[in-house]
């Protein structure tokens, strides 16, 4: 990107007038959205389709000041000539978080409002609008982290900020009037439950397959006769559809469960946890063993030769120079799989193994889109924690690091 | 001490160190040189089994190396490489600290040792203990390697092709600390390189190899003086040998008296004469020009010679200045010799000189110097 407005005349006159498009584009994303879609909708139950409310008619006065003032300030931000780059980025990473507290503050208070005086059975939805804005922030918000580059410390502390305050929006009675809410008050035990399943289900996957997987991509890296079949092997698993794995292991392990009644006693069976957790490590066993595989030989041959020739034993060169170094090759692949797992073990729910994907197949049957939303959500939040603290490890695990140049 | 004895090595078949026996002495500078492929890198590595032998014996200081269990006899030996091998992910401090820390020494001990090497490498402790291989320039990092290398005061220092990498005036820099390095520490240090004029700037003995084989283990001035064969002659005369060889030789070697001219008188032709002032300072030169036979040069200080200097100085400023000939003068400016290109040449034609005794002057210098060498 050519977003630099230099202090230098001759960089100057070079300098585009739009410094940061990424930014000017999602402004107007969520001018459209406020302008033409609806932020909110409110039916009477939860079965039947609500009316659209418009942000006009959604936001109080106020906010709907606050919202143009944000959306001005982001404008002026994205433009090279009236915001120096650096702080143009902190403003819009501000502005951003502003304007996500107030997306959720402005659609908690329509739905204090609007069911002060309705029946209880109505129901006020978040509409697309809502949406808009909620993800223009997110991706105002990543792209200004990806500009400023801070230290992964001020980066982890943005994201524990905005984290917070969407926590705090959650905790708080301010949404609680929403359907969505409504739909996990009632569901607040089974939602428990089925999250900490979710989470077994991918821990249970990742502990295994990291406990063969790292030893294989050592085994790959020493053996290269041994290399090209694993990774033969590997890569068909990795080809083949989920679905059609999960619909595969489901005959093979109830003919194990009926033949041998002590696994059927632990709860293995053709549909369930077993086949969820088998598949899942399959998925997960090629990322792991190609990372570590490519982690440990990235390690520079100069650098093995001085360990040997310093006279390390070849446990002490794994453990204090091979491992350290391919670190973070390796944690990138946990990443992988760690977000993938997160979302493949939604599938899981289809061969009965629970989980968040439960409440997603149960709101599609009974077309309950809030259901669906309780699944979904908090799916998407798991991966992207996932991801970020992930890569933040990955960040952090790197020798050159920034911040020490 | 390392004796090699019968060393050979066998790949597939091919054998690329065929039945090397030489014997480094302690306090040797020995730089193992020869042509890519020709088996010096290898012979290095059999040392501290790095590559382990196919037939032959290495002693240590006495002991077989084969009978050493292979991590504590690495642990003996420096060893230090072209990619300096730096830890990328440890300090300079803990690179350094690398064979103390597996020698278990204890935490005061090494630290004191790091410092030590840091600065005796002129690598302030304070700047550079805690940073990571990656902020330092290449000269500095290879600094960082041989300290490492030295770090556990090992008997003997293997070096395969530590300036490789460098650009030409650091890789300077890096010999000159390196034969200091020598010179205080004392160590047996055997060098690969397949540049020639590093081997003679800090060999006390070269071993030249080639297809596997010693073609000549000898001292610097002995192999350019008494080449074993053709291959040798070859071999150093690539890197500008006469050059070189001029870079040892000083102007008072080659002097010989002027040739002051009567007042205003012209020079016969083909011969010249120094022009002085009452002071006896050369004023201007008749003759001797490259391009003109007859003409009178004023004599400026950039193309005078003085006794010290060396005569590849003295011939590059013939060179420029487009003289056959130059004034020697001392301290006071005053016309003592001179010096010219038929001097260079071991060609004389001056008075009281002939071709005979000014070659024998001529080997007797080289002589002097081989016990002068500054390594």
């Amino acid at each position: 990107m050519t977003d630099a407005a230099a202090p230098s005349s001759s960089a100057e006159r070079r300098s585009p007038l739009i410094g940061n498009r990424v930014l000017l584009t999602l402004v107007v994303v969520c001018l459209l959205g406020v302008g033409l879609l609806p932020f909110a909708s409110m039916a009477p139950n939860r079965l039947v389709s609500g009316q659209s409310m418009s942000t006009w008619a959604a936001f109080a006065p106020w906010q709907l000041v606050t919202l143009a003032g944000l959306l001005a300030l982001l404008a002026l931000a994205s433009f090279a000539h009236l915001m120096p780059r650096r702080p143009g980025h902190a403003v819009a990473l501000a502005a951003a978080l502003a304007l996500l507290a107030l997306d959720f503050v402005a659609l908690g208070g329509y739905a204090h409002r609007a069911l002060a005086d309705a029946s209880p059975a109505a129901r006020v939805s978040q509409g697309s609008a809502f949406w808009v804005l909620l993800f223009a922030a997110g991706l105002i918000m990543i792209d200004a982290l990806q500009r400023l580059r801070p230290p992964p410390v001020w980066r982890a502390l943005y994201a524990a900020t905005a984290l917070t305050l969407v926590g705090v929006c959650f905790a708080t009675d301010l949404l609680s009037p929403l359907s969505i809410m409504r739909e996990f008050a009632n569901q607040r035990d089974n939602f428990v439950d089925q999250l900490t399943r979710h989470l077994a289900l991918v821990a249970g996957a990742l502990v295994p397959a990291l406990v063969v997987g790292l030893p294989l991509g050592l085994l790959a890296r020493r053996r290269p006769g041994a290399r090209n079949v694993l990774f033969s092997v590997l890569n068909v698993f990795q080809t083949l559809p989920s679905i059609a794995v999960f619909g595969l292991l489901i005959a093979p392990l109830a003919a194990l469960a009926a033949a041998l009644p002590w696994l059927r006693e632990v709860g293995v069976g053709g549909i369930g946890a077993a086949p969820a957790l088998i598949a899942l490590v399959l998925y997960s066993l090629l990322p792991i063993v190609r990372n570590t595989y490519a982690g440990l030989a990235g390690v520079a041959p100069g650098t093995l030769e001085a360990a040997r020739g310093m006279g390390m034993t070849a446990r002490q060169i794994l453990w204090r120079v091979e491992i350290p170094l391919a670190l973070p090759v390796i944690l990138s692949g946990l990443r992988i799989v760690t977000v993938q797992a997160i979302g493949l073990t939604v599938v899981a729910a289809l061969i009965g193994a629970g989980g968040l994907g439960a409440f997603i197949f149960q709101g599609l049957g009974q077309y309950a889109i809030d259901l669906v939303l309780l699944g979904a959500i908090p799916t998407i939040v798991l991966a992207v924690v996932a991801d970020f603290t992930l890569q933040l490890l990955v960040a952090l695990s790197r020798p050159t690091r920034a911040g020490q140049g | 001490m390392i004796e090699l004895q019968g060393l050979t090595k066998r790949y597939a078949g091919k054998t690329v160190v065929d039945d090397i026996t030489l014997t480094f002495e302690t306090g040797e500078f020995a730089v193992l040189i020869g042509p890519s492929g020709c088996g010096k890198s290898t012979t290095l590595k059999m040392i501290n089994r790095l590559i382990p032998a196919s037939g032959g014996r290495i002693t240590l200081g006495g002991e077989d190396v084969a009978a050493l269990p292979v991590e504590q006899l690495r642990r003996r030996i420096g060893y230090a490489i072209q990619s300096t091998g730096l830890f990328p992910h440890w300090s300079v401090a803990r690179n350094v600290a690398t064979v103390p820390q597996l020698l278990k020494w204890p935490r005061s001990r090494i630290d004191d040792r790091v410092d030590e090497l840091l600065a005796m490498f002129h690598l302030d402790p304070t700047t550079f203990r805690d940073k990571l291989p990656h902020q330092l320039s290449g000269g500095q990092a290879q600094r960082v390697g041989v300290a490492r290398a030295l770090a556990a005061d090992p008997e003997v220092l293997l070096m395969d092709e530590p300036f490789g990498a460098v650009d030409p005036i650091t890789r300077e820099v890096l010999q000159t600390e390196m034969r200091r390095v020598h010179q205080q520490t004392g160590k047996t240090i055997v060098f690969v390189t397949h540049d020639m004029d590093e081997a003679l700037s800090l060999a006390t003995r070269i071993a030249l190899l080639n297809d596997g084989k010693l073609v000549q283990y000898e001292r610097p001035v002995e192999m350019m003086v008494e080449p074993a064969d053709d291959f040798v002659r070859e071999f150093i005369g690539q890197a500008d040998l006469g050059l070189k060889l001029l870079s040892r030789r000083w102007v008072h070697q080659y002097q010989r008296p002027p040739s002051v001219a009567p007042r205003d008188a012209l020079p016969e032709p083909g011969s010249h004469w120094w022009m002085i002032d009452d002071a006896g300072r050369p004023t201007a030169l008749a003759g001797a020009r490259l391009d003109d036979e007859d003409a009178v040069t004023r004599v400026k200080a950039e193309w005078t010679a003085t006794p010290e200097m060396s005569m590849k100085e003295a011939l590059s400023r013939m060179v420029w200045y487009r003289v056959m000939v130059l004034p020697v003068v001392d301290e006071s400016g005053q016309l003592i010799a001179e010096v010219g290109m038929q001097g260079v040449m071991g060609i004389e034609r001056g008075p009281g000189a002939n071709a005979s005794s000014t070659r024998a002057a001529g080997n007797g210098a080289l002589s002097d110097n081989d016990g002068g060498d500054p390594a």
